[in-house]
């Protein structure tokens, strides 16, 4: 617990934290908007193709939208909170701290679980942020779209619930990530081009293949990480997508991959 | 528990260079021990394989009988100076003890009492990246005495220091010894070396050269010398090379060195020649001619 702690004092003893916190609050505004303008906009009746049609009814139902806006800033929180959890382990080797923080901790498995755990701690906090934000700003919203505030809705409190884990468990990918990473500037540009260009470059690869070599390519969009922590958290299973669970057990799957590989190369490296 | 440094039959294998070559010495307690070495030694592959940093490829070496990755808590045991820039650039110089202090249990308040006993405090809430390289050496200092330890080891510590900061380490080093620790300090500057160091562990090219206390490593090696000046040196080379392992060799200043006996000896033979002497001097040795002699050819690239 106080390896825990002595991660938590070294995140918060420099400016980064801030600074990513300036970052994540006009993100934050700009997609609760995004959500609001998208469904104040969108018809199912403007919709030609029938299949689509149904997705988009679905995706409309006052639940859903429930679910959508109350886990609004799910997409940059998780973004800001992958390249903290990356930048917790790489900073050491960018600052060659590691000698230091090995010397006093030399069961380095340690060293990476306190890691782990700030994190998560951090991942908790933003998700509570997060949520904050949304349970003061959303009943507005969701009135002026006169879908009630839909709190009474157990399915409303099982995605915000889901999307804690979606929070921890990506806490535990971007450390896992920063360990297979390790150099600071790597890390933090790969995992944040990935992150935002990476859905809908994903998106076209598979419509292309879905297209053009099997139906069943659509039905690996979910192992693509930022897919599955969307698909956990929507409200009803949607028509056409794999049910909620596939992208929990997607998350798990890299978050403990990732965790393990990434702790054993640390018991292994020289560091010098 | 006895606080000896023991490094026994230690290598590290990188992929083409074997960076320290079966390497064993020991380091007592109670003195200062210099490990010198021209760059590219292998010193800093061994501190680090000693600190459980980099793993052997054979052999092993323990700190009081303990290797450094079993000793609990090994801050309070051991302290080490390894590279001055290890710091986070935007945090304080205080907050950078503090996080050492939270990770090993200790109370934040020991992080201004070392500030205080390296002469840091006015700089305490300064962020790293103001640091001089000779405050970067001060604050690993400080690290390194957080936990009290009862092991010093140090990596080139006096890289950056000015005349007064190399003084004021001499003096702590030293005082720390003579508290009955032990210190060990690796370095390539051997004029400090020589006023500081009790010990030396010599090495190069991952090899032991020589180790042992520094008077006996210099009298081994016949480093002592006599310097003489006289009006006229043909005579006395003449009447020296009547004495077995003497060498005359005459300087561009006009005296002669010579090595290979005392000055006792060489004034009784200038006596018995009748050979005028303006001046007769015995040399102290040089560690670090003593130094290049040993290390000739195996310093460099490799």
């Amino acid at each position: 617990m106080r390896l825990v702690n002595a991660e938590l004092f070294k995140l918060r003893s420099t400016s980064l934290w801030w600074i990513m916190g300036i970052v994540l609050l006009p993100l934050y505004a700009a997609s609760v908007l995004a959500n609001w303008a998208q469904y104040a906009n969108t018809n199912a009746g403007d919709v030609s193709d029938p299949d689509q049609a149904e997705a988009v009814r679905a995706a409309l139902e006052p639940i859903n939208v429930a679910t959508s806006m109350y886990t609004s800033g799910q997409y940059f929180g998780i973004l800001i909170l992958l390249l903290l959890a990356a930048i917790i382990v790489t900073s050491e080797f960018f600052h060659l701290t590691a000698t230091t923080t090995f010397l006093v901790t030399p069961r380095r498995e340690s060293v990476i679980l306190a890691k782990f755990g700030a994190a998560v701690l951090v991942g908790v906090l933003l998700w509570l942020l997060t949520t904050v934000l949304n349970l003061i700003f959303v009943p507005p919203i969701m009135s002026n779209l006169d879908l009630g505030s839909q709190l009474g809705e157990p399915a409303v409190w099982r995605a915000i619930g889901l999307n804690l884990l979606a929070f921890v468990l990506w806490a535990v990918l971007g450390v896992g990530l920063g360990v297979l990473i390790r150099s600071q500037l790597a890390a933090t540009l790969l995992l944040g081009i990935v992150y935002v260009v990476g859905t809908p470059a994903v998106g076209l690869i598979f419509f292309l293949l879905t297209r053009y070599v099997a139906d069943w390519f659509d039905k690996l969009q979910v192992l693509f990480p930022p897919n599955a922590s969307q698909l956990m958290i929507s409200g009803t299973d949607l028509p056409g997508n794999p049910p909620r669970w596939v992208g929990a057990v997607v998350l798990i799957g890299y978050a403990v991959i990732t965790g393990v590989i990434g702790t054993l190369i640390t018991k292994r490296r020289d560091i010098s | 528990m006895s606080d000896d440094i023991v490094v026994d039959h230690l290598t590290k294998q990188y992929k083409k260079l074997r960076a320290v070559d079966d390497l064993s010495f020991s380091v007592r307690s109670s003195r200062v021990t210099g490990f010198l070495g021209p760059n590219g030694a292998g010193k800093t592959t061994t501190l680090r394989m000693l600190l459980g940093l980099v793993t052997p490829t054979a052999g092993n070496a323990t700190i009081g009988g303990q290797k450094y990755t079993e000793l609990p808590d090994p801050i309070r045991h051991v302290g080490a100076v390894l590279e001055a820039s290890s710091a986070h650039r935007g945090r304080t110089g205080r907050n950078h003890l503090r996080m050492i202090c939270r990770a090993a249990g200790l109370p934040d308040s020991r992080a201004d009492e070392v500030l205080a006993l390296v002469g840091l405090t006015p700089a305490a809430n300064r962020k790293f990246k103001g640091f001089s390289l000779g405050m970067k050496q001060r604050l690993g200092i400080a690290a390194a005495m957080l936990g009290d330890p009862r092991v010093l080891i140090l990596d080139e510590p006096a890289n950056g220091l000015d005349p007064e900061g190399i003084h004021w380490m001499r003096d702590l080093l030293k005082a720390f010894a003579a508290e009955g620790r032990t210190v060990l300090v690796s370095s390539h500057l051997l004029g400090e070396m020589q006023l500081l160091a009790d010990d030396v562990v010599i090495v190069a090219a991952g090899k032991l050269i020589r180790q042992g206390p520094v008077d006996e490593v210099l009298g081994s090696m016949g480093a002592a010398q006599v310097k003489v000046r006289t009006p006229q040196p043909a005579e006395l080379t003449t009447a020296l090379a009547s004495l077995d392992g003497v060498t005359v060799a005459p300087q561009a200043d006009g005296s002669l060195l010579i090595s290979g006996t005392g000055a006792a000896a060489v004034g009784h033979a200038a006596f018995t020649a009748s050979v005028e002497l303006h001046e007769l001097a015995s040399e102290r040795g040089d560690l670090e001619q003593v130094f290049l002699q040993l290390t000739a050819g195996m310093a460099g690239i490799r």
